[in-house]
Order: C-alpha cells, then sequence, then structure tokens
C-alpha cells in the first residue's frame, strides 16, 4: 500500500478541521486516506482526503448522508472495500499497527482484537441457521482461542451479560430474538475480545426509540469497560449529539468539517452542517399552521370509522394467539381533511392498526367502514374504488418499487387499474404534474429506474404516486424511517401539504414523536395494543400525563449535547405492560378537528 | 404441534401419490392401442400355425382382467397397488412386473442415484467457488466452460464419451451393465466389471448435470454474499475456509436441496435416454420397452415407482430442511 501525505497536508491547514485536545496519545491515527471506485471506466472518489486522530476512550461521531463516504471510510479501516473499491492511499495505524501494511492473513487476525466492526442492518447480521454461541466460537475460535466449548461458553456468558443478556440467550437462533436483542448479541460479539477500536456502523437505525436508547446505552458502557476508542457511524445528528464527544461531517467523500460536539453545535461552521442540524425536527420548532376549527357536528358518514375494532394473530384450536390490538373505535371527520398519527414502539400495534384501515386485513371483532361502507368482503368493482379512495406510502422506498421497472410503471399502472379513462398524453401529463407538485422535476425522474435514484427522491415519488389518484385518506407507514435526514423534512412538509393543498386526510404511523408533533392535528399513542393516551400533540406530546409517552418522548435524542438524554433509570423502570388503570381513560372522546376515539371498557 | 406437522407432512405425502397413481391408471388406457391383440400378433408371427386368435384374446383379458369395466379395473388396481402388487407383464406373461422391477432397480439405483448425488456435491461446490471472492482465480475462469456443459443434454455427451472412450481408445465397454455372458454374482471381479461399464453413462450424467447446478449454486452464492452476516462474518476475523463453508455454501444450500428433492424423481425418466444410448438393464430401459409393447401394467409399475420416489424425496426434505434451516421450524 503506497502513503501518500500531500492530500492530508493541506487538509490540516484547513480552518474548518480543530484538533481535539486530548491527554492521551491517540490509539487510531488516519492519514490522507482516499478510496476509488473503478466502475465502467470511471473512477468514483467515494473517500478522499480523509484524515483524522482519536484517543483511548473517546468517541468519534461520522455523520452522512447515504453515499458520504462514511461507511467506505469505516469499511476501509476494516480492510473490507470490495472490488471495484480500493484503498488508493493513505494510512492508517491502530495503537502503533500500520492497518494498511499487513498481510491479509495478518489482518484478518486485526479485525475484532484490534479493529471491531459491529455492524449497520443488525437484522440480518447473524448466520440465520446457527445458534447465537456458534457465531461467538467462530470468531474466538479463528483467533487461537482453542480452549473447551465450556470454557468459551463461560466467556459467551459473560460478554452477554455485558450487554444485558441473559445467558441461555446463547442457546437461541437469531430469529427468535428481537431486533434490539440482535443488537446486542452484535455488540457483544464486537466486544469479545476488548479491541481497541470499536466502529458501530449506524448500529440503531433499524430500531425505535427507547430500543435505540436502551441500545446506545449499552455500547456505552461496555466501551468503557474495556477502554476502546469508538467511532460511531450515523446519519441522525440528535443521536450524535447524545453520544459522542467529537462530530466529523462528511459529504461527497470528504470532511466538511471536524471538531468537539460541543463547539459544532454551539457554532457550526460548515453550511451543511448547519443544514443538517436544522433539519432535525424538534418540539419547539413546529410549523405554524391553522388551528382546528371547533367541531361542527355533521350528518355525513364519517370518512373513516372503525368500531370496536381489534386484532388477535395466529388463533387456532392450539393457542389463544396474540392480541395486536384492543378493542378501539376511531372516527375521523369526512367534512374536512385530518392528520391522525399513530405513534409506538415496534409491536405496539401501530402497522396493524394502518393494515386494518387499508383493508389489507380482516379485523378480529368490530368494523371498519370508510365513508360509511364496510371495507372488507367488497365486490371487486368497490374494492376498485376504495383502492383509488384508500391509498397507502410504506415505509421503505427501496423495496416499493419493482426493480425491472421504470418508476413511471409505479403511476401507469393504478392508473390503467383503477379505471382512470385517460391515456398518452393526458396521462404523461398528469404524472409529470404529480412530480412537480412533491418537488421533484419530473424531466430528471421520469423514465429512469429505481435504483437509480436516491431514497428521498423513491419516497417522495411514492407520495406523487399515491397523490395522482386523488384518495380521500393517505395511509403513511414510517414514511421517513428510511431517508436522509435532510429529506426529510421536504417528505413531511409534502405530506402536510396532502392535507392542506389536496383535502386528503392521513394517518401517518411513526416511532418518532418530533415529526408527529410537527405534522398532525391528533395524536394516539399505543403501548402493546392499547391506547395510553390521545389528543392534540401540544397535549399529548407537549404537555403528556402518561409515563410511556414520556418515556418515548425523553428517549428521543435531541439535537443539543447540553440536554440530557433519558437515563438508564427511566429506561428501566419505564412502564411495562399498561394494567387496566395505566390505559387511557374508557370512554368516547371527542376532539377538535372532529376526530372521535372511543376506548370500551 | 410437531406431531401435527408431521401428520400433515404424511396425508399430503398419501394425497400426491393417489393423484399420481390414479391418472397413472388412466393415461396408458387413452393411447388407443390394444396390449392383448399387440401380443397376440407377435405371437402369431413367431410361433405360426393354427391360432385360434378370438379364444386366445379372450383367455389373455381374462386372466389379465382387461375384460372388466373400466371402473371396476380401476378399483381392482387401487387395491393391487395397495399391496404393492402390479400384476403381470402383458409382454412377458407369466413374468410379473415386480419380478421385471426388481432386476431393473438395483442398475438404475446404482448409477443414476450415485451419479445424481457426485454432480450435486462437485457442482454446488465448483460453482459456489467460482464467484467465492477468496478462491483461486482458475475457478472464475471456468464459469464459460460450466455454462456450456451446462448446455450440452447428457445424451448427446453420452455418444461423444462412447466415439472417444469405447471406440476410438477403448478404455472402457461401448454398453451393458456388465459383460455379456457373465453372471451376476457378489464378487469383486463382477464388481469390477460393473464400475467399468458404470463409467461411461455415469460420467456423462454428472458431467451434464454438474453445468446445471454449479449455475444454480452461483447464483445462490452471489445472493449470500450480499448479505450482512457475511459482512458481519468477514469483521470478525473468521478464516476464509469457515466463511466460505459455514456462512456461505451453508445458507446457499438450502434451495439447492429442495431441487436435488425433485431431481430424484427425474432420476427414472433421465435414465431413460442414457441407458437406452448405453444399453444398460435398468428401470429406463424397461419403461422404453414397455412403451413399445404398450405394456400398461409395467409402465403403470415404473411410473408408481417414480411417484414414490419423487414424493418420498420431498416427504424426506420437508422433514430435514426444518433441521437444517431453524427458521422453518414451526
Amino acid at each position: 500500500m503506497t502513503t501518500v501525505t500531500s492530500m492530508s497536508a493541506d487538509l490540516d491547514a484547513d480552518p474548518a478541521i480543530d484538533r481535539v485536545p486530548s491527554d492521551a496519545a491517540p490509539v487510531l491515527q488516519v492519514e490522507g486516506l482516499a478510496v476509488d471506485f473503478f466502475a465502467d471506466g470511471r473512477t468514483v472518489h467515494a473517500v478522499r482526503g480523509v484524515s483524522f486522530d482519536l484517543a483511548k476512550g473517546r468517541r468519534l461521531g461520522v455523520v452522512g448522508e447515504s453515499g458520504s463516504g462514511k461507511t467506505t471510510t469505516a469499511l476501509a479501516l476494516m480492510r473490507m472495500i470490495k472490488a471495484p473499491g480500493r484503498i488508493v492511499s493513505g494510512r492508517a495505524t491502530v495503537g502503533g499497527t500500520d492497518l494498511f501494511a499487513l498481510s491479509d492473513a495478518e489482518m484478518r487476525m486485526e479485525r475484532m482484537r484490534t479493529v471491531s466492526y459491529i455492524p449497520q442492518g443488525a437484522m440480518n447480521s447473524l448466520n440465520p441457521v446457527y445458534r447465537i454461541e456458534e457465531q461467538f466460537f467462530d470468531a474466538m475460535i479463528d483467533h487461537g482461542d482453542g480452549a473447551s466449548r465450556s470454557d468459551l461458553r463461560l466467556r459467551v456468558a459473560e460478554a452477554l451479560a455485558s450487554v444485558d443478556l441473559p445467558s441461555d440467550v446463547m442457546r437461541l437462533y437469531p430469529h427468535e430474538l428481537s431486533g434490539g436483542m440482535k443488537q446486542r448479541v452484535c455488540i457483544a460479539i464486537g466486544i469479545i475480545l476488548s479491541p481497541k477500536l470499536i466502529i458501530a456502523d449506524e448500529p440503531t437505525s433499524a430500531l425505535d426509540v427507547i430500543t435505540q436508547r436502551q441500545v446506545m446505552s449499552t455500547l456505552d458502557k461496555v466501551q468503557n469497560r474495556i477502554g476502546a476508542a469508538m467511532i460511531l457511524i450515523g446519519h441522525d445528528i440528535g443521536l450524535m449529539a447524545q453520544s459522542v464527544d467529537e462530530l466529523m461531517v462528511m459529504r461527497d467523500g470528504v470532511i466538511e468539517e471536524r471538531g468537539s460536539i460541543d463547539r459544532i453545535f454551539a457554532v457550526p461552521e460548515a453550511a451543511y452542517t448547519k443544514l443538517l442540524i436544522d433539519s432535525v425536527p424538534v418540539f419547539d420548532r413546529k410549523p405554524a399552521r391553522a388551528k382546528a376549527q371547533a367541531a361542527a357536528t355533521s350528518d355525513a358518514a364519517p370518512l373513516l370509522e372503525l368500531s370496536g375494532v381489534s386484532k388477535t394473530y395466529g388463533t387456532s384450536i392450539f393457542s389463544k394467539g396474540k392480541i395486536a390490538l384492543h378493542p378501539m373505535s376511531l372516527r375521523m371527520p369526512s367534512d374536512r381533511p385530518s392528520i391522525v398519527a399513530i405513534v409506538g414502539q415496534s409491536g405496539s400495534g401501530k402497522t396493524t392498526l394502518g393494515q386494518l384501515a387499508l383493508g389489507l386485513l380482516p379485523p378480529t371483532t368490530g368494523t371498519i367502514r370508510f365513508a360509511g361502507a364496510p371495507v372488507t368482503g367488497l365486490s371487486a368493482r368497490d374494492q376498485r374504488s376504495f383502492r383509488r379512495d384508500v391509498q397507502a406510502i410504506f415505509q421503505d422506498p427501496y423495496s416499493s418499487f419493482n426493480p425491472f421497472y421504470k418508476v413511471d410503471h409505479a403511476f401507469t399502472v393504478p392508473l390503467k387499474e383503477l379505471g382512470f379513462g385517460i391515456s398518452g398524453q393526458a396521462r404523461s401529463e398528469l404524472i409529470a404534474e404529480a412530480c412537480a407538485q412533491v418537488g421533484l422535476d419530473p424531466t430528471l425522474i421520469l423514465g429512469r429506474f429505481p435504483h437509480e435514484l436516491s431514497g428521498g427522491q423513491r419516497q417522495r415519488l411514492m407520495v406523487a404516486r399515491a397523490l395522482i389518484l386523488k384518495p380521500r385518506l393517505i395511509v403513511a407507514d414510517e414514511p421517513v424511517s428510511m431517508v436522509d435526514a435532510s429529506q426529510r423534512a421536504s417528505i413531511l412538509a409534502n405530506v402536510q401539504a396532502l392535507k392542506d393543498n389536496y383535502s386528503i386526510s392521513v394517518i401517518y404511523i411513526t416511532h418518532d414523536l418530533a415529526t408527529a408533533y410537527q405534522v398532525s392535528d391528533f395524536v394516539i399513542v399505543l403501548q402493546n395494543g392499547h391506547v395510553v393516551e390521545a389528543g392534540p400533540p401540544e397535549d399529548v406530546i407537549g404537555a403528556s400525563k402518561h409515563p410511556y409517552t414520556r418515556l418515548l418522548i425523553n428517549s428521543i435524542p435531541w439535537p443539543d449535547p447540553n440536554r440530557p438524554w433519558a437515563s438508564a433509570d427511566e429506561l428501566d423502570n419505564g412502564p411495562a405492560a399498561p394494567s387496566g388503570a395505566e390505559t387511557f381513560a374508557p370512554a368516547l372522546h371527542s376532539f377538535s378537528g372532529g376526530v372521535e376515539l372511543e376506548v370500551p371498557e | 404441534m410437531r406431531f401435527l406437522n408431521l401428520f400433515r407432512l404424511v396425508s399430503m405425502f398419501l394425497l400426491v401419490v393417489f393423484a399420481a397413481t390414479t391418472l397413472n391408471f388412466f393415461l396408458p388406457r387413452l393411447i388407443g392401442t390394444d396390449p392383448v391383440a399387440e401380443r397376440i400378433s407377435a405371437i402369431a408371427e413367431t410361433g405360426g400355425g393354427n391360432v385360434d386368435i378370438e379364444a386366445m384374446s379372450q383367455a389373455y383379458r381374462e386372466r389379465l382382467g382387461l375384460g372388466d369395466t373400466l371402473w371396476s379395473q380401476y378399483l381392482s388396481y387401487l387395491g393391487d397397488i395397495a399391496r404393492f402388487d402390479f400384476g403381470f407383464s402383458i409382454a412377458n406373461y407369466p413374468v410379473t412386473v415386480n419380478e421385471l422391477m426388481a432386476q431393473a432397480l438395483p442398475w438404475t439405483i446404482g448409477l443414476m442415484l450415485t451419479a445424481t448425488l457426485i454432480a450435486f456435491a462437485i457442482g454446488s461446490l465448483l460453482g459456489a467457488l467460482t464467484v467465492w471472492p477468496h478462491a483461486p482465480r482458475i475457478f472464475a475462469n471456468l464459469t464459460p466452460a460450466i455454462m456450456v456443459l451446462g448446455a450440452i443434454p447428457f445424451y448427446i455427451l453420452g455418444l461423444l464419451l462412447i466415439d472417444i472412450f469405447a471406440f476410438r481408445l477403448g478404455w472402457f465397454p461401448i454398453g451393458g451393465g456388465y459383460p455379456i455372458g457373465a453372471r451376476p454374482a457378489v464378487t469383486f471381479d463382477f464388481a469390477l466389471d460393473v464400475l467399468r461399464h458404470a463409467m461411461l453413462p455415469g460420467l456423462s450424467i454428472v458431467l451434464a448435470a454438474i453445468g446445471v447446478w454449479a449455475l444454480q449454486m452461483r447464483g445462490m452464492i452471489v445472493t449470500v454474499l450480499g448479505e450482512d452476516y457475511v459482512t458481519f462474518a468477514e469483521a470478525k476475523g473468521v478464516r476464509p475456509t469457515r466463511l466460505f463453508f459455514r456462512y456461505g455454501m451453508r445458507n446457499a444450500i438450502l434451495p439447492q436441496l429442495t431441487t436435488l428433492a425433485l431431481t430424484f424423481g427425474q432420476i427414472v425418466t433421465g435414465a431413460v435416454l442414457v441407458e437406452v444410448v448405453f444399453g444398460y438393464p435398468g428401470l429406463g430401459t424397461l419403461l422404453f420397452q414397455s412403451i413399445g409393447y404398450s405394456d400398461f401394467f409395467v409402465i403403470q409399475g415404473v411410473v408408481f415407482v417414480l411417484v414414490l420416489t419423487v414424493a418420498i424425496s420431498m416427504l424426506i426434505m420437508d422433514i430435514v430442511l426444518p433441521i437444517l434451516d431453524p427458521r422453518l421450524r414451526g
């Protein structure tokens, strides 16, 4: 590996990069790292001139959007860049070991023992066909720990205990664990050989806020225990504010800015950093919106009406099943549009509620009516008109498109299937108009394949696709949880515009109370299928009464290094399953805006 | 719950066998030829003399139960099948179908099953190595050759092998299961002869099938390589061989096994061409000849064995796959 220092030299002169003073000698030193990808005769500079160092026990956050080079930087430190990518220059030493000078076999031994990588997407990071313990053993044995199985098991139990998991977890298979547990297992694997440097690549991006808070506090604890330096990669600048000592902002493969977390939040130097900080939705920066009018009684049938609806999964003669949603009634008015946010952790029943409203799941008890007509058991023709009136936007903009077709296909199919008698020129104009309505330039977007567009662009297309059918209700299930931070605000603005400009009502499903606060007129908080709190966002989120809601709020990583995050105590003593007394008072509640919620005894 | 699942699997198995058996009864009878007439005209040609064709055909029909209505034939057929009794061969009366199959089955199983398993093992390994990043480069360069092999039908390959190794070089016999004149016996010499005779047909199957297995495995490995657990395993510093077998192969092989179960069913049908090309005394040759004579009972017997092989191998896979893939355990 050649070492080029000229690049790092002029970056050192960059005033935006201030050296963070530290008493200890740096455990990690990176100088002039550059990674290129060679494809189709072109060279893409994925990472250029990245230099930084990190002391023992310190934490460096690397923040940036997808494609900013943050994961590539991490993989370069692991020497795991795949062809056609290549480290073209630079130097990286960990505790005196020059990583780029090692042979492949030597580098393999350094992985986990010197540098650990805790991957993104813990959902799939464990080999599905082996027990948890085997996934530890593989790594331990290949680092020369050929001790007996029972000795290895003792150490695995110890590592699991350090991430607050019981030792019997080691006998389970990955699919038997929850997302948070899998991520803890990955952390336990990562630290079992006490590395000098831990690289955690978006370790909590697939988890809900409470689980994220728990996993981050676990990570904090184990890092302190083994005394390693840590690089935390992420796109959530709020999480960075709560977790790291120093921050490095990356964009297009270069460092935009680097400094202590306090300095960066106090006086961000790069305009891009400022944009990232400002794009985080917080409660006190609520956009001005029209106060909902006082509820007026209306004779028209409600737009959506759930009466005594509940859902139980897996009922059979052998099992009573699992109750995903306890009986509840909800009415959304038809005479004025409203945005109802459903918030809760994963497993709280919020997605079930959305699927019920879409008619994708039949309710176990109760009835669901849309504009007065039941949504289940529709004739083929009524089914089509219902589909036209009720549209969905899903979480994952990557798998919402059929990769074999150009994105236009996602527009033309519903237009054909749902009986719009238009074609050719008129249809193209309609599609182009819908793109423009969500702020996309149709000439740049249409006629391209999904993989050519960013996640944010795809998700906005999904909003446009829902919009084009002129529906009356849109169910948006976590529409922004998988897109880059800077795109979130504009997609939420699109959602808001659905109501304000096109009079479309929205059911907004999310685990993020901050965005719920920003866009909704009405919030329902679900815990284990129970409604625990409901009302206008100013009451539910601004002045919440239920401990679970407060826990959700306190778990949000605030983009302010000086504001304390929920403590571990609070998490441990937080409400488990709600007992009868803790749930929302069983009664009929009418709210301004005409939304009504009823929770039976 | 486990017991219930097994019950479900076995019921499904019985249903499949029943449905296939029923089809098996009616399909040969739709061909429209009269096997008894064919048989008797064959006797008349060879035997000569004054044969009372009417009386003889009547006797045959009665003896074989072909005189009854189709429905009662079907019922007695089901009863016989349940007792694994397929009756007499029409063409080789009074030899029973079971006797004919018992002679042929060991040859087919010995040759086809072994060849299929060898092709599966080599093909899967080879296919995986063509795309595995740490594998020697030579394997990646093999891909075009594997594609060519996968595209050649095995009977063409068989003819080619006969021409080169049997006809020109004389290394192996041209055909047959054992030397003409040798009596099947459990001796070392005879076993060696059998092996020499099985070499070329076996090789033609293995070579042709390797390509198909390898290409499928290649696709699966590409998918597995993109999985997070492979990335994490590499980050764990796991040895390359362990990474390959326990993370790559172990996961990529799962869909291959389902295909393998289906392939077992084609062993007999696949055997037809190979066995005919090589004059191999197996079930394929028997089936081929029986179709020529419209020998219903033999066809029914062979096809039943075929149905049973597919159904049993699927049943075994349904039981084995959950052991290999914990996610499938209910």
